[in-house]
């Protein structure tokens, strides 16, 4: 699905480079549950975010479905986020102005979805995710666990092929972040692909496969022994 | 799409309401000022438009070189028309026609010629032939006007004149008495004339009457006056160069000029009548091109101003919407896509500004159609060019207030946009923004100029002295040639005790009637090249108007010229330095008709309006010109004195309809034109400065919450609350002292040039701009206290939390 080929990323500011990734080389197969970790400021969300086309690396090859796409333009970069990719963010990162019910169809629209088709697709997804009885709400009047479920439900609603979990479960107790997992962990049995940025040891549990980062190099990877590869 | 653009834009837009409403408000201001401009602009342009021969229409017009100088007019010779006829074809049709300043109208009954009712126009009353038709397109109802003026002693009336003169009756077939001298037959109601034309009328009567009228007019090439007018359409394709040497050919042939004069006829379009004062209208009211553009100016200027407050605001709020472009970008929203939602949403802000500003225009045009004496309507819905412009302004607005913060929300980075960690300076666009904070400063401050110089010139002409008493004089019209009637009852018009003092004479001090003559001083040798200005009125008119004399004495009472008093100009015109040396002294005047001495010299008085220099001036009897009786009344017995003074004026004229006009007002009327642009330059520089206040708030606080860290920052390591204002205020002082230093050389340029157009005026002091920096520094820095004050107040760790 996607692979990097001695991937590094640089911060140049007027006087200081700051190196936050050196010579990374990951692969991650279709259908796997990634988690990766380390500690703060090793990378980790550096990481995720140019594997989810939000940044550009400022060395190495990138390949994202057999494409190397590292030096793609913005625009490029948005039609493949759109098509292909979901994100989850710690903070859960919903549009306050919508209901839960538009900020679910929002990548449908941008993805120029019909409407009977969204309208579909959005409601099963939020059945899915137990949060249509809140279609109507807007998200201050959710709770954290239900912000991220709606969340969730807009980042996999486009059926995308890899869903990007930036910790999922940082800002939420450990009952609702348990639920998440759980959410996510179906979501992967049915077939899609996750990456997981997490400092829960509990929640890289659920991964098949650890990646553990420091100072932006990849240091040790563990296989579960369970995992289906 | 565009329903979740609308969405969101709505709900953003109810949530910061506070913001909301500053920039819909700001909006609505600006683009209810450039309605209300653009209506009076289209108004004023639209003079005269609708007549179907309006481009191919000129007026005759006469440039005349006099030894006094250049004059111009309107005025032609009366038998100018037939010679246009007989020789120049390709002016045709061509008419002429005769205004009159006023007349009293007598409503006769149909039998027994008993005088039922009168009434006094001061203005308006035209004598037009039937070829008046075949020029001009004025609407006439049913009536064939045409046909309903080829007889004389025929009279149109206008609706409203109908209305009046008749109320509830049918005038036709009636008959009206016109300066109890001649007998009009009503032939027909018109519509009453439109409100924008050149040539306003109440009523239309045949031209033939008007030689029994206005009888100082006579079949000479030699005698013109500037009422009597001639108008005719050009053919097409003929060369207008050519017949006007032909016509000024002619004319040289009849015309009697003194040798060094020069004249020359010269045709001017209709369309360009309104906006040409050098000729005047027979409306009086005309604009200069230059007032338009920049009563156009000042509307662009305020939705501008109101633009560059958006601009600012929405940079402001593009923070808080960081997140939300950030997760539009995380979902594949493109560049193009966000820069349109912004731009709707922009546009949806603008579109309340707009209805809010037709409401805002419906209600204020009553008070502008009053400040400017229009009478404007519109009415949106009917009104396609109306609708042009309302659309214009909302895409133009749209566009040039939202694409900037557009461009900038739109390009944020995604992953910092998320974090909220948008670089600061990247929104800021510091230069940009605080040049756009400059342009406005400077548009208030020249607009803050402008208002105090031409209020000072108003004030100054309110109360520079004229050289002579203005307050509590009444000046009352009598009938031509009639003086002597009235001049015979003095005992019993002074027998009141309010009323202190009469004098008959041809007008007030200042009036725009002027006489002038050759003349011929002291030892008649010395040919002078000035005429004087004469001024023919009876023995007591310095004592009623208080004008001093410096030497010598009054005239005595007579009918006819006997003595002289002359002014200081006068004296320093003909080489004179010490007034007594004049005292005796023989002037002749009036083609050499009159001669007699100079018994005194009066201190120089103002003949008209301060735009035009004193001019010499000789004083005399003559009881045949005296128009006016000018009384000095006790101000607080007024009443008593208007009712006497008007019982004995009927004794002597019991035909006539008296009425009167106070001194001071019909001075105050000279300078009508600047006082509504005074009115004009304070509503709107008014307007300017609350919607640059507007803006400058909503910049205060983007600037506030830019700096929230810092402010906290400062406040931990124990800045007092006072610095922390300093800090915000220190940049709008530079900020206001460069649009200082663009605005004071640009308004000064400006109301120089305008204060050229009077021969007495103010000298721009500088108090003047430094008054106008003060003020704006003033409200820059209350307006900038109140966002930086929170500041200072906030509670740092707070502020610092929000990190």
């Amino acid at each position: 699905m996607l692979k990097t080929v001695n991937l590094q990323k640089k911060y140049t500011t007027d006087e200081v480079e700051t190196t936050a990734l050196v010579n990374v080389n990951l692969q991650v197969r279709q259908g796997e549950f990634v988690a990766i970790m380390g500690p703060s400021g090793c990378g980790k969300s550096t990481l995720l975010n140019i594997i989810g086309l939000l940044d550009n690396p400022t060395s190495g090859e990138f390949y994202f479905l057999d494409k190397e796409i590292s030096k793609f333009s913005e625009r490029q970069r948005a039609n493949l986020r759109k098509e292909h990719l979901g994100f989850v963010f710690q903070s859960f990162n919903l549009i306050d102005e919508l209901t839960v019910y538009e900020n679910v169809e929002l990548p449908l629209i941008y993805l120029k979805v019909g409407n009977a088709e969204r309208k579909q697709r959005v409601e099963q997804v939020l059945e899915q995710m137990q949060i249509a009885h809140r279609r109507n709400h807007f998200p201050q009047q959710l709770s954290g666990g239900q912000q991220q479920r709606v969340a969730i439900a807009r980042a996999v609603v486009s059926k995308p092929k890899l869903l990007l979990a930036d910790e999922p479960t940082g800002n939420l107790d450990s009952a609702h972040g348990q639920e998440v997992m759980q959410l996510l962990s179906s979501l992967n049995e049915q077939g899609t692909t996750i990456v997981m940025v997490t400092h829960s040891p509990t929640d890289a549990d659920y991964a098949h496969r650890i990646v553990n980062l420091f100072d932006g190099q990849i240091i040790s990877e563990n296989v579960k022994e369970l995992a289906i590869l | 799409m565009f329903k979740n653009y609308f969405l969101v834009a709505v709900r953003t837009l109810r949530r910061n309401l506070g913001y909301t409403m500053l920039n819909v408000i700001g909006l609505a201001l600006g683009i209810t000022c450039s309605l209300l401009l653009y209506l009076v602009i289209r108004h004023e342009l639209s003079y005269d438009t609708f007549h179907s021969k309006a481009d191919r229409i000129y007026r005759i017009n006469v440039d005349k070189l006099t030894a006094n100088g250049p004059e111009t007019n309107a005025g032609t010779p009366f038998p100018m028309l037939a010679t246009i006829k007989a020789s120049l074809p390709e002016l045709s049709p061509a008419t002429h026609l005769y205004n009159t300043e006023g007349g009293t109208f007598t409503v006769l009954s149909n039998n027994d010629k008993v005088p039922a009712k009168k009434f006094r126009e001061e203005k308006n009353v035209l004598f037009v032939e039937p070829a008046f038709f075949d020029l001009f397109d004025f609407p006439t109802g049913s009536v064939n006007a045409r046909q309903a003026l080829k007889d004389v002693n025929t009279v149109l009336l206008t609706q409203s004149i109908a209305d009046r003169y008749f109320p509830g009756e049918n005038p036709v077939g009636k008959v009206l008495r016109m300066d109890n001298v001649v007998n009009l037959k009503v032939t027909g109601v018109i519509p009453d004339a439109p409100e924008n034309t050149d040539l306003p009328y109440l009523m239309l009567i045949d031209y033939e009457s008007s030689k029994k009228i206005n009888t100082f007019m006579n079949d000479s090439w030699n005698s013109t006056n500037s009422n009597q007018q001639v108008y005719f359409a050009m053919s097409p394709g003929s060369s207008l160069k050519q017949a006007e040497d032909r016509l000024n050919q002619i004319t040289s042939k009849y015309r009697r000029i003194s040798p060094g004069e020069k004249e020359r006829y010269i045709f001017q379009p209709l369309l360009q009548m309104h906006f040409d004062d050098e000729y005047g209208t027979l409306s009086s009211r005309t604009i200069s091109k230059t007032t338009l553009w920049a009563l156009g100016l000042i509307g662009m200027f305020l939705v501008l101003v109101a633009s560059i407050n958006f601009v600012n605001l929405a940079t402001a709020q593009a923070l808080r919407r960081s997140k939300e472009v950030g997760m539009r970008k995380v979902l594949g929203a493109s560049k193009p896509q966000l820069m349109t939602q912004f731009l709707c949403e922009t546009g949806l802000i603008t579109l309340v500004a707009l209805l809010l500003s037709v409401v805002f225009a419906e209600l204020l045009l009553p008070f502008l159609n009053q400040l400017l004496e229009l009478q404007i309507s519109f009415s949106i819905l009917h009104d396609p060019q109306m609708l042009l412009f309302l659309l214009a302004v909302l895409v133009a607005v749209t566009f040039f207030a939202g694409f900037y913060p557009a461009l900038v929300i739109s390009g944020f980075q995604p992953i910092s946009a998320l974090k909220s960690k948008v670089a600061t300076a990247r929104v800021a666009g510091l230069s940009l923004r605080r040049t756009l904070v400059v342009v406005q400063f400077t548009i208030c401050q020249v607009l803050i100029i402008c208002t105090i110089i031409v209020h000072n010139q108003m004030e100054y002409f309110r109360s520079a002295s004229l050289g002579f008493d203005k307050e509590a004089i009444v000046n009352i019209p009598v009938p031509a040639g009639k003086a002597g009637d009235l001049m015979a009852l003095r005992p019993q018009l002074e027998s009141h005790s309010a009323v202190k003092a009469t004098s008959f004479a041809i007008a007030p001090p200042s009036a725009n009637i002027d006489m002038n003559s050759s003349f011929q001083y002291d030892d008649f040798s010395v040919d002078r090249n000035f005429s004087v200005n004469l001024k023919l009125a009876d023995e007591n008119y310095l004592k009623t108007f208080s004008i001093p004399l410096l030497a010598g004495r009054m005239y005595e009472k007579s009918d006819t010229m006997q003595e002289f008093v002359v002014n200081e100009t006068f004296l320093q015109k003909v080489g004179v330095k010490d007034p007594q040396e004049a005292i005796g002294k023989k002037l002749l005047v009036n083609g050499g008709q009159n001669e007699g001495k100079i018994v005194g010299v009066v201190k120089d008085y103002h003949l008209s309006s301060l735009r035009n220099e004193i001019p010499p001036v000789v004083m005399s009897t003559m009881t045949q010109v005296y128009f006016y009786l000018n009384a000095k009344i006790e101000q607080k017995n007024a009443k008593a004195a208007l009712a006497h003074l008007q019982n004995v004026w009927l004794t002597a004229y019991p035909d006539d309809v008296f009425h009167y006009e106070f001194f001071d007002d019909s001075i105050a009327r000279f300078y009508e034109e600047e006082q509504r642009q005074a009115h004009l330059f304070k509503v709107f520089s008014f307007i300017a400065i609350v919607i640059g206040c507007l803006g400058l708030y909503g910049l205060v606080s983007f600037m506030v919450a830019q700096r929230t860290k810092e402010v906290g920052v400062r406040k931990v390591l124990g800045a007092s609350s006072a610095s922390i204002v300093g800090l915000f205020s220190a940049d709008f002082v530079k900020l206001v002292l460069i649009a200082f230093v663009i605005a004071g050389p640009i308004s000064y340029y400006f109301m120089d040039k305008w204060l050229q157009d009077f021969s007495y005026r103010i000298n721009i002091g500088y108090w003047v701009f430094l008054a106008a920096g003060a003020l704006t520094l003033l409200i820059a820095l209350t307006t900038v206290s109140v966002q930086a004050l929170r500041a200072a107040f906030s509670n740092p760790v707070r502020a610092l939390k929000t990190e």
